[in-house]
């Protein structure tokens, strides 16, 4: 096996009552690449990411980070966890922790670590994040949407998972605060971290992608270089998915 | 005049039963709240078998009056099990147990109120089921179930005052007898009445510091 290969996702098909979301999804990612998946909404992407956590229990398909499989039942999922960074599109941070806490919870209780050492891991990831100390010990409704968001990058990456998984990171954030989140993404994938993005922002996608999947109707109907998938997509459906937001876009600028 | 003099004589008497009293709602709702959290937890998580005989228990608890509850285990439930109870054990014990109903229906709630979302991000961290629930889920719940706590605070200092029908020494059973050695019942009642709206101003006035010092600053709630 490639030991290149950080994630394989092969057919991969789940079913909610008699609506099929992901109707045979593969792809695979190697170490350091970042790869954006986009569609329009209620097709299968946020559900594709949480099957890839097993927050979601795929209906068939098998998923392997590495050489682990994650679809296979007899696994430790909570150690299989710990090594996906998982970030959601509404932070989810744990409302009644500090920011600092919130980063510190998973080194505690999940691996164990001693507080200091925590502590000190903590610092650097969220100084990494750009979460400065005077913002440490304020809890997460004291945060701004930007910041919050910040933070939660920050508890996913203090695990020090092999990919970050992103799920619409920006779009419960006001427009002027979508910048500092999509800058730490791309930092974060610029020093090496392999990331899978699902997002609606065409110019960062285009900007720090490898590659752009694009999902309808539950499956990968187009892939391939940024520019190419947005500019000159192969896909009738494609091209009318880009000229729809990018249009949006242009009216709201 | 004598016979206020008599009835000063009962004074420390009267007020060592507000001791009893408090022993009595302290122990009540200690047992309460470990009931309380444990019945929640298994009604929200549990199986279902497990759900089924809780949901029994509390239909139980709240469904007879705490005197029925009082004689039952006393007279009958105590005694076929072989424990020798004394009243202030049988007390404390039924207004816990009775208690822990009302309370694991209060948690159940304050639970229910927590996103689902919390719990998700807890296993994307990589925690159990267990550390989720915890470290997480309970003292988020801990904090919204606290106003009703002090609710429940207040209802079972007053149950309490039935306590008396075992002939435990609290307020109401000293008051009963002052009222009977000295012949004036209004004095020793109206003082029993006055000490259990104090004890009621100020448990609830320590339990709301307590909320704010709980309260997770920022949050628009309280």
């Amino acid at each position: 096996m490639s030991g290149e290969t950080v994630l394989r996702v092969k057919d991969l098909y789940k079913r909610y009552g008699d609506r099929i979301v992901l109707k045979g999804v593969s792809f695979e990612i190697r170490k350091a690449e970042v790869k954006a998946i986009m569609g329009p909404s209620g097709t299968g992407k946020t559900t594709l990411l949480k099957c890839i956590d097993m927050l979601v229990k795929p209906d068939s398909g098998r998923i392997w980070l590495e050489d682990l499989e994650l679809t296979d039942p007899r696994i430790d999922i909570g150690e299989a966890r710990k090594k996906i960074g998982f970030v959601f599109q509404e932070f989810n941070l744990f409302h009644h922790l500090t920011a600092i806490k919130n980063v510190m919870i998973g080194l505690t209780k999940v691996k164990k670590l001693p507080k200091d050492e925590a502590r000190t891991i903590a610092e650097r990831a969220l100084l990494k994040v750009h979460i400065e100390r005077e913002l440490w010990d304020k809890y997460p409704a004291q945060l701004s949407g930007g910041q919050k968001q910040r933070v939660a990058i920050a508890r996913a990456l203090a695990m020090e998972p092999m990919i970050m998984l992103y799920d619409e990171p920006t779009s419960a954030l006001d427009p002027q605060l979508t910048g500092e989140v999509l800058e730490v993404i791309k930092e974060l994938a610029e020093d090496g971290m392999t990331s899978l993005i699902v997002t609606h922002e065409v110019g960062f996608a285009s900007e720090i992608a490898d590659e752009i999947m694009i999902m309808m109707d539950g499956k990968i109907i187009e892939r391939g270089d940024p520019r190419k998938v947005i500019h000159n997509p192969r896909r009738e459906e494609t091209r009318r998915f880009f000229s729809k937001i990018l249009k949006i876009g242009d009216e709201s600028r | 005049m004598n016979l206020m003099i008599s009835l000063s004589k009962y004074l420390p008497y009267i007020f060592e039963g507000s001791l009893w009293s408090l022993g009595l709602v302290l122990g009540g709702l200690g047992i309460g709240f470990v009931i309380g959290v444990m019945f929640s937890l298994i009604q929200v998580y549990g199986s279902s078998p497990l759900r089924r005989l809780i949901s029994l228990y509390v239909w139980f608890f709240r469904g007879t009056p705490l005197i029925v509850q009082l004689f039952l285990f006393h007279w009958s439930i105590f005694p076929a099990l072989g424990i020798k109870s004394t009243p202030l054990i049988t007390s404390i014990t039924v207004l816990g147990l009775r208690s822990g109903a009302y309370q694991s229906q209060i948690f159940r709630g304050a639970i229910g109120s927590i996103e689902e979302k919390q719990m998700l991000a807890a296993k994307a961290i990589g925690m159990n089921d267990w550390d989720a629930i915890s470290s997480i889920v309970l003292p988020q719940a801990l904090r919204i179930a606290l106003p009703q706590i002090s609710n429940e605070y207040s209802i079972i200092l007053k149950d309490s005052a039935i306590c008396f029908i075992l002939g435990v020494m609290e307020l109401m059973t000293r008051a009963k007898y002052t009222a009977i050695a000295t012949g004036i019942a209004l004095i020793p009642y109206l003082m029993a009445g006055l000490i259990y709206i104090g004890l009621t101003y100020i448990g609830t006035k320590l339990f709301d510091l307590l909320y704010l010092k709980m309260r997770i600053p920022g949050s628009v709630e309280g």
